[in-house]
């Protein structure tokens, strides 16, 4: 049955292709900005990566009038006003944003003080602040996980207050995302585990969410196909770019459906515990995928089946169970082959989570902004049972 | 033009209900609990009310505009009498711009569970404070 309502919007142009960094006229052409200011990190600057995507850029016939390498790990409000001030200072007509999550949501919010001055927290932190189109926003993503390069949202550390400030906004949706698995070939094993296995929990979360349409139940499913047929080989070697461009696609896919149809008490889970007892992100998601799954299991069965035929990794008796358990066995599964070749974490325990602060963990799930998303009510006790499971 | 004409009728009937659910504890305790000063400002008609859980007690406030609020939250009459009967999702309206909300947004997400048993509550107050004619079915 289909939902009573649904809204899809995904203006951002996204374009893929092994090396399509090295020629990038036809869309640069198309953008309309001719002075670009280029936003990345240190630790790309290392690999090069800043000053190769500079110069295509000019090859494309654009100027890179200068650059903002300075953004941290997790992007924080003093890096963004920095990072509009250089872009203002250089007369950037757009912006360029090279590196994961941090370094793309960086850029957006630069890109509001740049397009509307102002003041980012009084003025734009919230849902739906700004009026009108921004300059526009190049993003080439060099992890596959967060899908940050085609949503419309971004969050920013205020390093003052230890706050995470968020930004939703249609206008911040970037208007090309360029998807070059070159790019990500030097992302470590365990990164490459743990970011992919976020964007597995963006799709999967996203498929079986109350929020669920056609449109974002397509591009879930597709993201959990890649990810099931490529993870394992570009683990393996990272140097795969088959391997690669299927999980940057499935990232950017998965970002565009749980953009859309929300997450639920998995990434509940993992606030919680990314709050309380600093696990990343997606490591966390690895971990609690299948138990937040568990614990939605009968009231999803029926759409969690659905995803049956885009899962792998099934023993002889694993393929007898009824749909939906198949799906939590693959990922189950997944997960530990990962955990066996030494790259992904599938237990609490093992990063770092103190047992007595499960009970802390399971209270500030309930609290999470995902519970009302979720397919079942989220009760403490319940999902206390979940997260000594998950120890 | 919306459902409600009268600025003063509209802030009656809603700040009526807010203070309502300042006597239901379930509610009052989560909502206290996120020490947040919330800023509701309706269109068509005109209407303020906030309500703030910084201090010991809920306080409802009607034509406030001077207190700083944590987040600020726009919409019109007749999306907030439709919210509080549970019939607006609030990311759908945000999404598509029959709310603005202005300041942390998470924060106010985290609230949703807290005041989800209150959708059950708004057609019984308006029915039992002479508003019967505005619950929906």
């Amino acid at each position: 049955m289909l939902p009573l309502f649904f809204e899809f919007h995904s203006p951002t142009k996204v374009v893929y292709g092994p090396g399509l960094v090295s020629d990038l006229h036809a869309e640069l052409s198309q953008v309309g900005a001719r002075r670009y200011l280029l936003v990345s990190d240190r630790g790309l600057e290392k690999l090069g990566l800043p000053a190769r995507v500079a110069a295509s850029l000019e090859d494309a016939g654009v100027q890179v009038v200068g650059s903002f390498l300075d953004v941290p790990e997790n992007s924080e409000l003093g890096a963004v006003r920095a990072c509009a001030d250089e872009a203002a200072a250089v007369g950037a007509e757009g912006l360029v944003a090279l590196g994961g999550g941090s370094v793309i949501d960086t850029a957006k919010c630069a890109n509001i003080l740049l397009s509307e001055g102002g003041d980012l927290v009084d003025d734009y932190s919230g849902a739906g602040t700004l009026t009108r189109p921004l300059r526009p926003l190049v993003a080439i993503p060099t992890t596959a996980g967060t899908g940050s390069e085609v949503t419309q949202a971004a969050v920013i550390l205020d390093e003052a207050g230890s706050v995470k400030l968020s930004f939703s906004d249609k206008f911040l949706l970037p208007t090309l995302a360029v998807l070059d698995p070159e790019l990500t070939v030097s992302l470590p094993p365990r990164l490459t585990a743990s970011t992919a296995m976020d964007a597995l929990t963006h799709a999967v979360e996203s498929y079986v969410s109350p929020q669920w349409s056609p449109m974002s139940e397509a591009l879930a499913a597709g993201a959990v196909r890649l990810i099931f047929d490529h993870l394992e080989a570009a683990v393996a070697d990272g140097s795969d770019l088959e391997a690669r461009g299927a999980l940057l696609t499935a990232a950017a896919m998965a970002g565009i459906a749980f953009s859309h149809a929300m997450v639920g008490c998995v990434h509940g889970m993992a606030h919680a515990v990314g709050g309380l007892c600093h696990v990343p992100h997606g490591e966390a998601n690895a971990i609690l995928l299948p138990h937040g799954l568990e614990y939605n299991r009968d009231v999803v069965e029926e759409r969690l089946a659905g995803l049956a035929p885009f899962v792998n990794g099934l023993t002889s008796e694993e393929d007898r169970l009824d749909p939906a358990d198949r799906v939590i066995a693959a990922i189950r599964n997944l997960a530990g082959r990962l955990n066996k070749a030494g790259v992904l974490a599938t237990r609490l325990r093992d990063v770092g989570v103190p047992e007595e602060r499960l009970e802390a963990v399971a209270a500030a799930t309930v609290m999470d902004g995902t519970s009302f998303y979720n397919p079942r009510e989220v009760v403490a006790d319940e999902i206390l049972r979940h997260l000594r499971n998950a120890y | 033009m919306g459902s409600f004409t009268s600025s003063e009728q509209f802030e009656t009937m809603l700040g009526g209900f807010f203070e309502h659910l300042t006597t239901v504890p379930s509610i009052a305790e989560k909502l206290l609990a996120s020490k947040l000063i919330i800023r509701f400002k309706y269109t068509d008609p005109d209407v303020v009310l906030v309500v703030d859980c910084s201090g010991d007690a809920l306080e409802i406030r009607r034509g406030d505009s001077e207190t700083t609020a944590t987040v600020e939250m726009f919409m019109t009459a007749d999306v907030a009498h439709r919210f509080w009967f549970g019939k607006v999702n609030l990311m759908m309206a945000l999404t598509r711009k029959q709310m603005v909300a202005k300041g942390p947004v998470p924060k106010i997400l985290e609230l949703l569970p807290a005041i989800k048993p209150a959708y059950q509550l708004y057609p019984t107050y308006l029915r039992e404070n002479g508003y019967a004619q505005y619950v929906i079915d």
